[in-house]
This record gives C-alpha cells, sequence and structure tokens, in this order.
C-alpha cells in the first residue's frame, strides 16, 4: 500500500500557496490545501487544484534532443551534454565570452538559478545572463531600490489585511495573483477604503469605493496628481518627510505643474474623484499599494513606480506593519530567481558586479586563488546584456549562442517575429524544459527537465517568503532534475565547484555569499517561516521592510515627469492594444494548455473589446476579428465587454495560435530595459 | 493522556493486532498539517487532530486505491456522518472502515455551529454540548434582511467567486464524476466571476446530502459563507420531513423517495 503526501509549494503564481501532493501507487493526485499554511489557509485558486494535471501530459520529454538534418531526434545524455559543452565553449574561445547568453527561468528553484548564473559567471565569463522577471517587475528592481533600496514587497501577505484603504493599479489581482486578493476583500469587508485604478474593470472593481480609469500610459501624470493635491492640502506627513527623506523640494516643484485639471486632461480621471483618492490615501493610518504590470510593463515603468514611492513616503504610507508599496511578483519564484543572481549586473543578493569589492568575494568563493580548470581567470565586471538586449544582439549576429532555461521568450517576449529570426540566427541554441516549446522547437540541443513534482529546492514567494519544493515521484523517462542538468552541463565543461551534490548543498552555499539569505537554511525551513532579509542563523526574518531606517538610509525623492508612450494611436492604427494573463492560464501556456480542467475553461485566446467598439466595427460576441500592428497581424476571437473601455483592447498572452506578442513592440524603459507590453497601437476588423 | 496520545495508542493497537492495514489520520510534517495513512505504530508519533480536516474524501480515495483490507481512520462527528452519506451513494463500504471516534469540544462546536460535536460512538473525548446551527451570528443576520436584502446579500457574496472549484472539491458527498458546473452548457466557461448557476447547481447537488461540515467555506479563498446557506436548507428538510443526512445510513434522502415515501420502481430510494 503506497500513499503518501507530500508538502510542497505551488508552481504558479507567486503567491507561494502550500500544497499536500498525494502520491498512490506512484501517481500523483489532486493537490490538498494546508490549513496551516500562512500564506493560503487552507485555500487554492483552480490553477493550485489542477497543478498536478501537467506533470503527467503525454507530451513531457524524457530524452534529450539532438539537431540534425531531418529535425530533432533523441540521443543519449552523453552525447547531448557533450554537444553543449563542446559548442558553448567553441563558441566563448572562438568569439569572446560575451558572444554567449543564458536565460535563468522564474518557474525553477532558487538552487537551480543560483547554479545558471554560476556557470554562465565562472565557467563562461559573461554577465549575459537575465530572464523574464526583464519583461514583469525590473523597473520595480530599479525603481524601490533607486527609492528606498531594496526592490520587493515591503510588505508580508498576511499585512495586506491589516491596511485600512488599499489602493490597486495595474493589478488584476483575482486572476493573477488570487489568494492576494483574499486579503484585499477581508480587508474591504472589514472596512478598509479600496480604491482600484485600472484602464479595465477588471473583478476587484466590482467591490472599489472608487474605481479610477486612467487612459493607458498616463500613470505617472496621476501618481503626480494626487501628490500636488496632497502638498496642496497639506496631507503630507511631514514628520516621516523631515526624519526619514530627502529631495521633497525637487518634487514639490515638480508636482506643482500637475493641477487636478491638466492631470484629467491628460488621464481622463475626474478632479473630483482624484481629489477623492487623495484624501483616502493621504488620511488612512496605514495605506498599502498594490501593483503589478499595468505599472512596470510601459517605457515609464521605472518612473511609474518611482512615482508610487514617491506618494507612499509624501503620505509616511511606508515602513509600518500593514502600510507600504507592494509589487506582486507573477512566478513562482520570479522572486527567487532575481535574488539568487539571475541579472545581468548583480551577483545574488543584489551584490553589483561592477563593484570591485563584490566581485574579490565571488571570486575568491567561485574561483578559488585563481587556479581554476576554465579559462575564467577572473569574474567579468561589465554588466551584461538584458532578455530583449539578447534578441537584438542575435539578429545583428553579435550574440552567437543561448542556453535557455524553462522560459519560453518564443511566446512571452515582444514582437515575436522578431525573436524568431533572432533565435534562428544563433550558430548555437540549448532549451532545457518540460515540454517541447515553441523555443524549444528551434533550438540545436533540448535537455528533458523536471516538473516541480519531481525535484527538490527552495522558492521565493512574492512577500520574499523562502519555501521548500519537495520530490514527489521521479522525473519521466531519461529527464533530470534541473539542479543536476546545470551541474552536469558545468562538469562537461571541466569546471569544478558544480560538485554540491543535493539541492540543500547549494543553498547552503548560495546563503553564504548572499547576506539577505545568509540566516536560511533548509534546516530552519523545517520548522520556521522566514522572509527574507534573515541575516544570521538566529535572525526571525522580516515580515515588513524599512522599518527602523530604508535600506538605503534616507528614502529619495525622485522627480518624475509624465511621458507619452512609445507607440500612440494613429489613423491607421486606432486602437489601443493591452496585453496581460487570465485566471485560468499561467504564461505562456506550456503547462495550463496542457491541464485538462484549465484547457477546459478557455481554450482559445480572445481579444476583449468594448460592445460600442464592436457596433461600430460590425462584430459580434464570439466573431473572428484581424488585429494588426506595425509588426504583424492575428486573428482572433471577439469577447465583447465593458471591461474594456472604448478604444482599448485587451489580448491575454497565453496562446500561441493568436499571440498576443506578434503585435507588440520592442520600444524599451531606458533603464530597466522592460518593454512597453501595455500600450501598443492596433487597427481591428471582422474577419 | 492527551486526546492525541490516546488516539495514537487505539490507532496503534490496530495497526499492531493487524486489524487495519493503515490508519487515516493527521500529520505534523515540516511544521504543516496535512491527510496522511499511517502504516506503522512509529509513524504515529506524528499524529495530531487539530486542525480541524474533513477525511472522508482521502478515505474513499485510498479505499478506492486499495480495494483489500481495512483501514482505520481518526473520525469527528462530521466527518462520520459524510462516511455514512458517502456509504448510501456507494462511495465508500462501511465495514472496511474501523472508526476512532473523536469528540469536539464545546468550543469547537460553536465555532462550527454543530449540532452534535462527536460521533456515535466516542474513543476519545467527552460528549459536549452541541450549537445550535439557527444560532450562528451569519445566519441570523440573514434571517434579519429581508428577501431583497437576502438576494442581494447573496448576490455580493457570488460575485467574488473566482471559480476555484474548491468547494465542490472538498466536498465530501459531491460525487460526480463528470461535474455539470464544467458544462458550457450550465455555466459560462473562462469567466469570472461565473454565473448564479454555478452556485445554485452546486447547491442544489448537494443541498440533501449535506451534513454541515463546512469544508467547501474553509476551501473558498473568497470568504463566501456556504455553510449559512447549507444550514437554511438542512433545517427546512429538517422541519418538513424530519430527516437529517449523514445520521441513519438506512435513511434515504426525501428529496430522491416520493413524498408518500413508496420508493421508485427500479428499487433507487428504497
Amino acid at each position: 500500500m503506497d500513499y503518501r503526501s507530500v508538502l510542497t509549494t505551488c508552481p504558479y503564481c507567486g503567491c507561494g500557496c502550500g500544497m499536500h501532493l498525494p502520491v498512490v501507487n506512484g501517481r500523483l493526485e489532486r493537490p490538498i490545501p494546508v490549513r496551516t499554511h500562512p500564506l493560503s489557509q487552507g485555500r487554492l485558486c483552480i490553477k493550485g487544484w489542477a497543478a498536478h494535471e501537467h506533470v503527467t501530459s503525454p507530451d513531457r520529454l524524457t530524452r534529450p534532443l539532438v539537431r540534425s538534418e531531418h529535425g530533432l531526434r533523441a540521443a543519449s545524455w552523453e552525447e547531448a551534454l557533450s554537444l553543449v559543452a563542446s559548442r558553448l565553449g567553441g563558441i566563448r574561445d572562438e568569439h569572446g565570452p560575451n558572444t554567449l547568453a543564458f536565460l535563468c527561468s522564474a518557474k525553477c528553484t532558487n538552487e537551480e538559478n543560483y547554479l545558471l548564473q554560476k556557470l554562465a559567471r565562472v565557467v563562461f565569463g559573461t554577465n549575459n545572463i537575465d530572464h523574464c522577471a526583464r519583461l514583469c517587475h525590473s523597473p520595480t528592481v530599479a525603481g524601490l531600490a533607486t527609492a528606498f533600496g531594496s526592490g520587493a514587497m515591503t510588505n508580508s501577505i498576511p499585512e495586506i489585511e491589516e491596511a485600512d484603504c488599499i489602493l490597486v493599479t495595474g493589478s488584476n489581482t483575482s486572476e493573477n495573483h488570487p489568494l492576494i486578493s483574499t486579503r484585499v476583500l477581508r480587508a474591504k469587508r472589514r472596512g478598509s477604503r479600496l480604491i482600484v485604478v485600472d484602464p479595465r474593470r477588471i473583478h476587484l472593481s466590482r467591490f472599489a469605493d472608487i474605481y479610477a480609469r486612467p487612459r493607458p500610459g498616463t500613470d505617472v501624470a496621476w501618481i503626480n496628481g494626487l501628490m500636488h493635491i496632497i502638498l496642496a492640502e497639506g496631507w503630507e506627513d511631514r514628520e516621516f518627510i523631515a526624519a526619514r527623506t530627502e529631495g521633497l523640494e525637487a518634487l514639490r516643484a515638480k508636482v506643482a505643474d500637475y493641477a487636478p485639471e491638466r492631470v484629467e486632461a491628460i488621464t481622463g480621471i475626474e478632479q473630483q474623484q482624484l481629489r477623492e483618492i487623495a484624501r483616502l490615501y493621504a488620511n488612512a493610518r496605514r495605506g498599502s499599494i498594490i501593483y503589478a504590470m499595468g505599472i512596470t510593463q510601459h517605457v515609464t515603468g521605472t518612473d511609474n513606480v518611482l512615482s508610487l514611492a514617491n506618494l507612499a513616503m509624501l503620505t509616511g504610507q511606508v515602513g509600518r506593519r500593514g502600510t507600504g508599496v507592494n509589487p506582486l511578483r507573477g512566478q513562482n519564484n520570479v522572486q527567487g530567481a532575481c535574488d539568487t543572481g539571475g541579472l545581468p549586473n548583480v551577483f545574488p543578493g543584489y551584490q553589483p558586479v561592477a563593484d570591485p569589492e563584490a566581485r574579490a568575494k565571488f571570486g575568491k568563493a567561485w574561483l578559488g586563488e585563481g587556479v581554476h580548470p576554465s579559462s575564467v581567470r577572473e569574474l567579468p565586471a561589465e554588466p551584461g546584456l538584458t532578455v530583449v538586449e539578447m534578441m537584438s544582439a542575435a539578429a545583428e549576429g553579435s550574440l552567437k549562442a543561448m542556453y535557455v532555461l524553462a522560459e519560453n521568450p518564443m511566446l512571452s517576449d515582444p514582437d515575436i517575429n522578431h525573436v524568431r529570426a533572432a533565435l534562428r540566427n544563433l550558430e548555437f541554441l540549448v532549451v532545457q524544459d518540460i515540454f517541447l516549446t515553441e523555443t524549444a522547437e528551434l533550438a540545436d540541443v533540448v535537455l528533458p527537465g523536471s516538473s516541480f513534482a519531481e525535484r527538490d529546492g527552495t522558492v521565493t514567494s512574492t512577500d520574499r517568503s523562502v519555501q521548500r519544493v519537495r520530490k514527489a515521484i521521479g522525473p519521466p523517462g531519461d529527464a533530470q532534475a534541473d539542479w543536476e542538468i546545470i551541474a552536469r552541463v558545468a562538469r562537461a565543461c571541466g569546471a569544478d565547484g558544480f560538485e554540491h551534490g543535493s539541492p540543500k548543498a547549494v543553498f547552503a552555499e548560495m546563503a553564504n555569499l548572499t547576506p539577505i539569505y545568509a540566516g536560511i537554511s533548509y534546516d530552519r525551513l523545517e520548522s520556521e517561516w522566514l522572509r527574507w532579509p534573515c541575516r544570521s542563523p538566529h535572525d526571525p526574518g522580516t515580515d515588513f521592510l524599512h522599518g527602523e531606517g530604508f535600506s538605503r538610509g534616507l528614502g529619495a525623492f525622485t522627480p518624475v515627469d509624465y511621458r507619452e508612450p512609445a507607440e500612440v494611436p494613429d489613423e491607421q492604427y486606432p486602437f489601443v492594444l493591452t496585453t496581460g494573463r487570465v485566471l485560468f492560464h499561467y504564461h505562456t501556456g506550456s503547462m495550463t494548455r496542457r491541464s485538462p480542467s484549465l484547457d477546459r475553461e478557455l481554450r482559445e485566446g480572445f481579444v476583449e473589446l468594448n460592445p460600442m467598439d464592436a457596433r461600430r466595427l460590425g462584430i459580434a460576441e464570439g466573431g473572428r476579428v484581424r488585429i494588426a500592428s506595425r509588426r504583424g497581424t492575428i486573428q482572433i476571437k471577439a469577447r465583447l465587454t465593458p471591461a474594456a473601455p472604448e478604444g482599448v483592447l485587451f489580448i491575454p498572452f497565453h496562446f500561441a495560435e493568436s499571440a498576443a506578442n506578434v503585435l507588440t513592440h520592442r520600444n524599451l524603459d531606458p533603464v530597466a530595459k522592460i518593454p512597453e507590453y501595455k500600450v501598443c497601437a492596433v487597427s481591428v476588423a471582422a474577419d | 493522556m492527551t486526546p492525541t496520545q490516546q488516539v495514537r495508542e487505539i490507532a496503534g493497537r490496530l495497526l499492531l493486532s493487524g486489524q487495519v492495514a493503515g490508519v487515516i489520520g493527521l500529520r505534523l510534517e515540516h511544521g504543516h498539517v496535512g491527510p496522511h495513512l499511517f502504516a506503522s505504530a512509529e509513524d504515529l508519533a506524528a499524529l495530531v487532530l487539530e486542525p480541524r480536516t474533513m477525511l472522508a474524501p482521502v478515505c474513499r480515495m485510498i479505499l478506492s486505491e486499495f480495494p483489500e483490507g481495512r483501514l482505520g481512520v481518526v473520525v469527528r462527528g462530521c466527518e462520520e456522518r459524510a462516511v455514512i452519506e458517502m456509504a448510501k451513494l456507494e462511495q465508500v463500504a462501511l465495514d472496511r472502515l474501523v472508526v476512532i471516534g473523536l469528540a469536539c469540544s464545546s468550543a469547537m462546536a460553536r465555532e462550527c455551529a454543530c449540532a452534535r460535536p462527536y460521533p456515535e460512538r466516542i474513543d476519545v473525548g467527552e460528549k459536549a454540548e452541541g450549537a445550535l446551527p439557527m444560532d450562528d451570528g451569519r445566519v441570523r443576520e440573514l434571517l434579519a434582511l429581508d428577501l431583497e436584502g437576502r438576494l442581494r446579500f447573496w448576490q455580493e457574496a457570488f460575485a467574488r467567486c473566482i471559480k476555484c472549484y474548491g468547494c465542490r472539491n472538498v466536498c465530501p458527498v459531491c460525487i460526480c464524476e463528470e461535474c455539470v458546473l464544467q458544462q458550457a452548457c450550465w455555466v459560462e466557461q473562462g469567466r469570472i466571476p461565473p454565473s448564479l448557476p454555478f452556485h445554485l447547481i452546486r447547491f442544489y447537488h448537494v443541498a440533501d446530502k449535506c451534513i454541515g461540515c463546512g469544508a467547501c467555506e474553509a476551501a473558498c479563498p473568497m470568504d463566501i459563507p456556504l455553510t449559512a446557506l447549507h444550514t437554511l436548507f438542512r433545517e427546512r428538510l429538517r422541519e418538513l420531513f424530519a430527516y437529517e443526512p449523514g445520521m441513519d445510513i438506512e435513511q434515504r434522502s426525501p428529496l430522491t423517495t416520493t413524498l408518500q415515501q413508496v420508493p421508485f420502481a427500479d428499487g433507487r430510494g428504497e
């Protein structure tokens, strides 16, 4: 009688819900929610309940694949690994380390991300390492680091219930972080005020005290407008500003230009409504801002984040329980992939590669005393390429090879036609994944990895909680745990320093080099709930950040001006397209579209459009429409709903056959290098 | 001996004597509690009793996967009634289960608005006084509203729904293999909140089988007070038909027999 129940963490969004995975005679059953879990409290969303379904899909990759004249063919691990080592090594030796690039994965564990960035830096000598955090919250990492000194959720998830005013903007929380919307609505029922600012009339807006609908891409304007009103009314927190911040005068001068009349003209938010939002938020005892990609996925993403940070500091709404600035991270381990160094400018723990001391520290740990079998003698000091820059470099030929860990840029990156041309132009592409994704189809070597149920490790949820994932069953066929694969690649390249033998040992090495994780260990995680920063073995971890002082010392006000989106509607492309996700699917759909209960809910993509626009264009509910931008054209089913404002379309990006990112453009935020997924100009016509 | 120690001891005797192949209960592991099949007496050191978790569906799954032998299970009053109701639906064979009956405290009874916080035979704990479900604060609040107010209450509550299906997934008496809630002809797919039929169909599919365990509400990420809805209906069943689900395996639901108590011709409803 073989029945086991394995405690693990949901593989989907950043909420980090707990689940027991029952295993009966070696077969996974539906997860059982964990009642003692402090984040999910015995509840799951529909994706969590279906978390086991993709694991047993017949589409799972079970053997390494190698490209031959006739396409991809099955190969042994020995053949695949030696090909990877010789081709990547050869390209490095012939063209230099920076002709290689590596994509980490927000779906993989802290240990796997740590190992892959170590592989890139130590074995291949490049900082060209990034992942799709670039495409979701890089402005958060950059913006909050500038303002506060640390780019993560300032509060824990349970604290949301303690807020008495919650401002949700650019986050469709019920669909993309369902178990966080639990907290928002609970706070609301307990008397908290709820303000939703979003171009789309999202689920939460039904429950809001105030729902404001700005034009897409005008966030800096309305946030500056709020600060204009707050300063004019004297609602700012003078004590907090004096004690904890610097740079108010420049901000005051800047927001003076954002009188409510002007803000209404730019954003469409009525003056009276803006005033009411300012009054409620500024005068709340504990105001909490919740935001996500509606704020970050703009060419002004970093400015948007800086504006929210300005607003919180101006009103003293940060640095206490229940009040702060809370970016919701989209993937189960996107926080951890950033924390463990999957970024081109920092080592694990956000220690800059440009800092000689940090380089010396990691050089000593990773390269020993200059004795190392690979050709790398010292760690590179130049920050590497970001995701979208990698694609451009590949397209123009300066990037020759890529190693992609469980990411699918062929669906997730902007301007897919360009991505395809770029990946095809590479001399060598390695993809490590559990399914033959659209990206893996283009690979020269495909390495079969493990699902969340098939390996050990840790992930870090959006509220900085570090949690275990545990192996419940073995991977199918010849597939292997991803940390083992990365270690085998390193060894095939002749490198030392990858003989950990277990995720626990990898974590210990990482924590030892990463001050914000230094006090965390597998042993402590057996009985304690730990959120970073956790700096020593007796440090209980940190629920809310910036209590004593900001990580950077004083909080920095940064005045920012409203700028138009990179591409605005014109006669040829009169609609604004905004992209995003829906409750029933996850990112590029490689897991959820292979989960029968999720596929059943939503089998194909759709474009959400306002019924008034639809009537004008002769488009009926469920009818096929053609949507075109300067980059490409897709055909898709129409969904008519007043949730979409007139002149604005919404398309979820999960669906390859009607891929929203065929339409999006590659214009980037100058600081964070995030593309503007939330605004591009398109035309729409009945098909 | 604490109640936990008593349960461990009884479970240990069952395992050592070979009366059962395993005992289904709650285990504390890695700092969290979840259902577990204790297969040896040594494992029992990790057996705990709280937080209260409906184990009946786990029983059903394990019994169906392992068609031989008997299993022990730790049951509270609600779980015993769930198992009886599942037996009526031919989901479990009662003769394959050896129950360890656990009584809840009166504080727990009040928390759950449970009238009978103990199983038929109590092995551990003392029979505590039950609470009156109709005295539950939320039920009283609801009844204080006029019909329009109640409709608005439920419309607001159901508007919160994010269609996780958790209420269905955890329900011990929700057993269809092909769920109509997932069929587009009844409930529009791929959108939230789901339309009213989602809730009404789920409700009436289990209404006359509901044993009031509250697992649906405990699993609801949106805190929809589903128990209140079921409590009101259960009260009507009791008033009109003197029927209470989960009490007597011989007693069939009045909604699946005729009002004259005449069984269906094919024997269903007997």
